[in-house]
């Protein structure tokens, strides 16, 4: 970890910023996106620019790729490897990209071409920019989607994006971006699309590469866990300026700005996970005879149509919600736990197993009873972008659930309205403000409000916090928790983000390609796991202290090990 | 979701207000600043449908084709009347009259500094045909049918098109597959042929121009059909679709309510799209021999029945086919501007600071 | 892959049979064959009506009749077709012969031409968005999109037509003229060429006085009666071709590239004597061939003196071979215009496919059936391209913001490069299904073309038909064009294959 101060000077740094201002022209107004930042990245170094959506972070790296869209306007420095790339030619900014300055995208999805091979996409740079030409540029190729861990590049290198996974191709644009030996590589959220085992399988690539290439890292990121793994230095952007530079473990340990401070108390943790195995449980507590079950699920097995034939998405799946609790689902993509809650919410018929709300098993319900069952559930989505119908204004979505189930009469529903949106801290104004008007936040606690509309005995969460920024994620998650509280309802808490489970369940099912490997209490399954699974799971998720996760990181390098010995 | 995100973004710090709370102290936390803002801004709400009208009216070839297209209206519904109601044109378009100047039209637009005679309308502006019949009359009266089927076809078609489309894309499955099939149909049987035979059924036994323009409108919904289809394929996979039908609503309010009222854009333009594409339908109809059957008439059938007199008087073939092409050429700026304005995506214009290089 | 293309397939033939049915039907119901006969006082009325219903089969049900017709289409399969009698009795087979061939040029050309050119304005157009290039085109566009076929073909037929046959006889340019039409060019040339202002001056100085000078000169060699390229106008031009092809790609430094195009020029010069004789009165399939060999040939020096950069070498090489041949072919058409001019002295034709008793070589042959198609091809070609280039634009703009065009963006490769490696190949893809519509909409638009300009063709065929409630001749037409637009709906699924590996593999 660099400790050493850097003077404020252009010379022998792989990027600089020198108070670089950007302006963007929208359809209505001006935006400042960046006002005046300077920051410095050193050859080998791994600077962190860290900051939630709207500080300008991405806007930042954006400028110094030259790659900003034409309607901004850019004022100050950007130094890279010594030459000013603000309004540098088109052509000379273009001879410098990928040699001089490259960048890692957040979406590996999309970052790459659909139509091209893989050995096409790797070898324009090198032959564009004259370091290797036709067989020798393939062999160059080959070498780096080996050093990027490919397995068989020789044979893979002739196919398709769509042919490797999600962490493969973030594995081959990282190639691409070192292709040609820049000085630094900007990686605008590279693991944030990507699962937390994958992603800390990318960490370890990119720290890797940092080392034995002596590359300049500017990471772009939001997520704390991150920085704290592979993180020298951190900046600290919020609405469009620097509120604080430092080591990581300066920012990390000891923030100085309140921003700052506020940003990582709000950030969630996973309390003393214990992977060594020497854990005491609690001692059991013995079963509440008088707790309700809300919802019961018996060896549930959902199946989804592909053309034909049945994709078993949840296989032989059972648990059990009481009134007050939390149960929370966790588990990587593709392991079935939002089908789980698609289920529940009747957007997906049960194949076989018992699915029951209330005692009523919803496979046997006729649709009228469905009906009425559906009144007592309510939901909140992942994006609050797409939770709420566009053309409706907010209070007309908060009441639906009402006019669906004829609930009330228009004066009743407008004052449940009002009253909800004081529950979610929203002014009471905003019912006849359109969702367009609202951020990310705003709106999903409008989410809430709706979900709540008709007293439900079960919230179903999926995924409610992972859009939003961490601070408003916090605010969200405290009201989920005060609300339910306050009204007792029984909440399926589907999550990706282990340390959110821990902060808000009370019990949790871990899933796996569709079967459940471990459930129980929160303070069992995720702090003292059974099952290799849960324990690799939880040894990926990064903590956000640079200290505790080198240790973390170790373990985790040791359980790898231990559980494929002859790699 | 790169684009919501760089709404954020640009939400962010987009009034320049100093970032002090409520209370003086500095706010250091997104979810307060977003608060403040909110509480703050006590300008009019706006709903997206004024958002739209606003990049509309900044359209300006579609202002501009908006009055075109009112001014026709206006003239062949005004002129010569409709339905009854005598209009201020004082020639009947059946009478025939003495052919003046060869039947020459009379209509100046030249100024007389230029060598014109002034901005004059004369006797009979689009002049005559062979018989002396008063051309403007008879061109008024095929603007104001041809206007009337477009019109219809393209409700017809909107209509039929939106359902089918939101059905197909709701339920996927059977009708899915049977509204594909329809439209492979299409490729396999030109709609003109297929459009031609229907119409010769009809002008064989009704003749109105009401069941023609029926007809074409139940032959050409399809492409609209398989727009809002698209739209509502990709609208059914959104959260507040999924929200509403986990409360219990029942289908016909979720198609209703929650996804076609999103595809208003998709259907508002095809609309206009398909009355451009109804006009031009009828009138190559009606060239053929096929479409609107004397005694009505159209702006096509006068081109048709006048396009022997091509050499000796050129204006009965000129003023209905502009007229043709005026109308339609509104019709397609129109709707070009109502698709920017639904769907600014690709127009977001800026001025730009350099210009690219390319090459 | 095959198996998606079988499958396609056996879909397009249930549709075509879906198809062929409805459109009998409809056909017969569409009002009474003997209307005519019944209103008509001639003596032997009786006698006409017995004679049309035995011709329809009118004494069967409709759907005996269809499967009559049916029956005779499955023996095509045996290589005997029989697609029944028209009203007058005459064999609808063999009037299909005449008219299917003439018809099928006329939408196959304007349907390639069409692509080709729409694509290309649209890509274009998406490059330069909200330049004046684009509005121009824009406004275009949406202008061809608004003309009624009819109406157009009459002012092309009347104007361009009409117009250049009667300035061909003495071709004569006022000073004036030549002045607008300088002014206009360079105009244009800047527009197409962009740049800045002082880029875009020099662009049009240089290209108005460029066509300022050159018009007189032509007029002097009375080369729109005589004209003339010589074997000094293909070497310079194919000069032109191979260095600015080397310069575009690899720059003329590179040796690789540069010495295969200039080999390619040399043998250009050699074929041009070579094949002198043989080009006098060639083939069809001598064409074809000659024309593959001017590209295999130069590929194959390409191939073997490209070294590093051997595609580029490829491409380069054969491009150039190509527009060699392409030429010296050109050079024989000039010289056989005079010929042509006098036995055909108002060469752009209006009525008819051929003109009848037309008697010459193959190239005047050649010439006289490419004067005749001229105009409906332009005019089928002008409208379709119009949406072709409308969707290309779409389309490019749409791929223009994919996160996968940004990458190659941040790898420093040109804008050429972007678009035409990264975007262009995402962006046919949407395209390729268009396609298919627009032939079918393509064949409609031949039917009216046709009858404008007074075809004996498939348009024909459907019209009096129709005219008639005959079936036969309008199956016949629906039989050809189903066809033709089930086969090219093949050829672009499988287009639409081999851009998107996502289908293939």
């Amino acid at each position: 970890m660099s400790t050493q101060t850097h003077e404020p000077a252009t010379t022998g740094t792989a990027l600089s910023f020198e108070n670089l201002s950007v302006t963007f022209q929208t359809e209505f107004s001006d935006v400042k996106a960046v006002k005046g930042l300077s920051l410095e990245v050193f050859p080998g170094e791994v600077v962190a620019l860290v900051g939630e959506s709207g500080s300008g972070k991405s806007v930042t790296s954006t400028a110094a790729m030259g790659l900003l869209p034409s309607n901004a306007s850019i004022t100050g420095k950007a130094f890279v490897g010594g030459i000013n790339v603000v309004n540098l030619p088109e052509a000379k900014m273009r001879k410098m990209r990928a040699t001089d300055i490259a960048m890692v995208f957040q979406e590996p999805m999309t970052a790459l071409n659909p139509v091209l091979t893989i050995e096409r996409q790797l070898t324009e740079s090198l032959e564009l920019h004259g370091l290797a030409y036709g067989k020798e540029a393939t062999a160059r190729a080959v070498e780096l989607l080996e050093m990027v861990g490919i397995p068989e590049p020789r044979k893979r290198i002739k196919q398709y994006p769509h042919q490797f996974s999600g962490g493969q191709r973030q594995r081959i644009v990282i190639a691409m971006a070192i292709s040609c030996d820049p000085k630094v590589i900007i990686a605008d959220e590279p693991t944030t699309a990507l699962d937390v085992t994958v992603q800390a399988e990318i960490l370890d690539l990119l720290r890797e590469l940092k080392d034995k290439l002596n590359t300049g890292i500017l990471l772009i990121t939001h997520n704390m866990g991150v920085v704290a793994d592979l993180a020298d230095r951190v900046a600290v952007m919020f609405r469009g300026s620097l509120v604080e530079t430092g080591t990581v473990d300066q920012v990390l340990n000891r923030p100085q700005h309140p921003y700052t401070q506020k940003l990582l108390a709000a950030v969630p943790r996973l309390e003393a996970v214990d992977i060594s195995g020497d854990w005491q449980p609690e001692p059991i507590a013995p079963v509440n005879p008088n707790r309700t079950l809300v919802l019961e699920a018996k060896n549930l097995v959902l199946e989804y149509d592909m053309r034909g034939s049945k994709f078993r998405a949840v296989d032989d799946v059972s648990f059990e919600l009481a009134r007050g609790e939390i149960l929370g689902i966790v588990g990587e993509s593709g392991s079935g736990k939002s089908t789980i809650a698609k289920a529940v919410l009747g957007l997906l018929p049960v194949a076989s197993g018992v699915l029951a709300v209330q005692g009523q098993n919803l496979t046997q319900l006729r649709p009228k009873a469905a009906r009425a069952v559906r009144a007592k559930i309510g939901v909140i989505f992942q994006d609050p972008a797409a939770s709420l119908n566009p053309r409706f204004p907010i209070g007309d979505c908060i009441t639906e659930p009402m006019v669906v189930h004829k609930v009330g009469n228009r004066a009743a529903r407008i004052k449940r309205a009002t009253e909800l949106l004081e529950a979610v801290h929203l002014p009471a104004s905003v019912i006849n403000r359109y969702p367009h008007e609202l951020s990310g936040g705003q709106r999903q606690r409008v989410c809430i409000a709706r979900a709540l509309t008709l007293d439900p005995e079960l919230l179903i969460a999926d995924e409610p916090t992972s859009a939003l920024d961490v601070s408003v994620q916090a605010a969200v998650l405290e009201m989920i928790q005060e609300l339910q509280e306050r009204y007792e309802f029984a909440c399926l808490f589907v999550s990706h983000d282990l340390a959110v489970v821990d902060l808000l369940a009370h019990s949790v099912v871990v899933m796996k390609d569709g079967h459940a490997v471990e459930q129980g209490r929160v303070s069992d399954v995720l702090h003292a796991p059974q099952h290799d699974y849960t324990r690799r799971l939880l040894a990926a998720a990064p903590v956000p202290e640079p200290g505790e996760q080198a240790v973390r990181r170790e373990a985790r390098r040791i359980l790898l090990a231990n559980d494929n010995p002859d790699s | 979701m790169s684009e919501h995100q760089n709404n954020d973004e640009l939400r962010g710090s987009s009034n320049m207000q100093s970032e002090m709370g409520p209370d003086g102290h500095p706010v250091v936390s997104l979810a307060e600043v977003e608060d403040a803002e909110l509480a703050k801004n006590e300008s009019q709400s706006r709903s997206q449908g004024q958002l739209i009208r606003r990049r509309f009216l900044n359209h300006k070839p579609a202002i501009i084709s908006s009055v075109v297209l009112v001014f026709i209206t206006v003239m062949a519904f005004s002129s010569i009347g409709f339905a009854g109601i005598p209009g201020w044109w004082d020639k009947d378009y059946s009478k025939a009259g003495e052919l003046i100047n060869g039947g020459a039209p009379t209509l100046s637009l030249l100024p007389t500094w230029l060598g014109g005679s002034g901005l004059a309308f004369g006797e009979s502006p689009f002049g005559q045909d062979n018989t002396g019949k008063d051309y403007f009359a008879l061109v008024m009266r095929g603007t104001q049918k041809s206007i009337i089927i477009a019109v219809i076809v393209g409700m017809v078609a909107t209509f039929i098109g939106a359902i089918i489309g939101a059905v197909a894309g709701y339920f996927r499955g059977w009708v899915d597959e049977v509204l594909m099939r329809i439209t492979d149909l299409f490729i396999v049987i030109p709609l003109l042929v297929l459009a031609a035979v229907l119409a010769q059924m009809v002008g064989n036994k009704s003749g109105s121009i009401f069941a023609l323009a029926f007809v074409l409108g139940l032959l050409t919904w399809t492409g609209l059909a398989r727009l809002v289809r698209g739209e509502i394929l990709s609208l059914r996979e959104r959260e507040y679709v999924a929200a509403a039908q986990a409360m219990g609503s029942k289908t016909s309010r979720v198609i209703f309510k929650h996804l076609l009222p999103n595809t208003v854009g998709v259907i508002v333009v095809n609309a206009t799209f398909a009355i451009a594409g109804a006009i031009l339908l009828e009138t190559s109809l009606s060239y053929l021999g096929f479409g609107v059957q004397p005694p009505e008439t159209s702006l096509g059938l006068l081109i048709s029945q006048y396009q022997n007199a091509f050499t000796n008087r050129p204006w009965l073939f000129w003023w209905p086919g502009m007229i043709i092409v005026a109308i339609a050429l509104s019709v397609n700026f129109l709707g070009d501007g109502l698709r920017d304005a639904f769907d600014p995506r690709q127009t977001r214009k800026a001025k730009r600071r350099k210009t690219k290089e390319l090459s | 892959m095959l198996k998606f293309i079988i499958k396609r397939l056996g879909a397009s033939l249930g549709i075509l049979l879906a198809a062929s049915f409805l459109l009998y039907v409809l056909v017969i119901n569409s009002g009474d064959p003997l209307q005519d006969l019944r209103e008509s006082t001639a003596d032997n009325r009786e006698h006409l009506m017995a004679q049309r219903v035995e011709y329809m089969n009118l004494d069967q049900p409709w759907y005996a009749r269809y499967w009559d017709w049916l029956t005779g289409v499955g023996k095509c399969f045996g290589g005997a077709c029989d697609l029944g009698t028209n009203i007058q009795g005459q064999n609808v087979n063999d009037l299909l012969a005449v008219a299917a061939s003439s018809t099928l040029r006329l939408v196959i050309l304007a349907t390639v031409l069409a692509a080709i050119f729409g694509i290309a304005i649209g890509v274009l157009t998406a490059v330069r968005q909200y330049s004046g290039l684009d509005y121009g085109v824009t406004f275009l566009t949406f202008l061809f999109f608004s003309l009624p076929v009819f109406w157009a073909a009459v002012m092309l037929k009347e104007y361009m037509a009409i117009g250049y046959n009667d300035w061909i006889k003495e071709p004569d340019i006022s000073m004036v003229q030549i002045i607008v039409i300088a002014l206009l060019f360079g105009f244009l040339m800047q527009v197409f060429l962009a740049g800045d202002l002082k880029r875009r001056i020099i662009t049009f100085a240089v290209s108005a006085a460029f066509v300022g000078v050159a018009i007189p000169y032509l007029l002097w060699l009375n080369f729109f009666r005589y004209p003339q390229l010589g074997l000094v106008g293909i070497i310079i031009l194919s000069l032109a071709v191979a260095l600015s092809g080397t310069a575009m790609t690899v720059g003329v430094r590179n040796k690789a590239v540069l010495y295969p195009a200039l080999i390619t020029v040399g043998l250009g010069i050699i074929a041009y004597y070579a094949t002198f004789s043989l080009l006098e009165s060639p083939s069809t399939w001598l064409l074809i061939i000659g024309g593959a060999l001017s590209m295999i040939i130069p590929g194959a020096i390409g191939y073997f003196m490209g070294g590093r950069v051997r595609k580029i070498a490829m491409w380069v090489s054969a491009f150039t071979g190509l527009v060699a041949a392409g030429l010296t072919t050109v050079d024989h058409i000039f010289r056989a215009w005079p010929e042509f001019l006098a036995l055909k002295p108002r060469p752009i034709g209006t009525i008819g496919s051929q003109t009848p008793n037309f008697d010459g070589g193959f190239w005047e042959i050649f010439l006289d059936r490419g004067a005749q198609l001229l105009l409906p091809t332009l005019l089928l070609a002008i409208i379709s391209l119009a949406s072709y280039s409308r969707y290309t634009r779409t389309s490019m703009l749409e791929v223009g913001q994919q996160d996968y065009i940004r990458t190659a963006r941040s790898k420093g490769l040109s804008e050429r490069t972007v678009v035409f490696r990264h975007a262009f190949r995402n962006a046919l893809i949407p395209i390729a299904t268009i396609a298919a519509f627009d032939f079918a909409g393509l064949i409609g638009g031949a039917v009216i073309t046709e009858t404008v300009f007074g075809w004996k063709g498939m348009g024909e065929m459907f019209k009096t038909g129709l005219e008639h409630i005959d079936p036969a001749p309008v199956m016949a037409f629906f039989l050809v064009t189903g066809t033709a637009a089930v086969l090219f709906n093949m050829l672009a699924d499988i287009f639409y294959a081999l851009l998107d590996p996502r289908i293939r593999v």
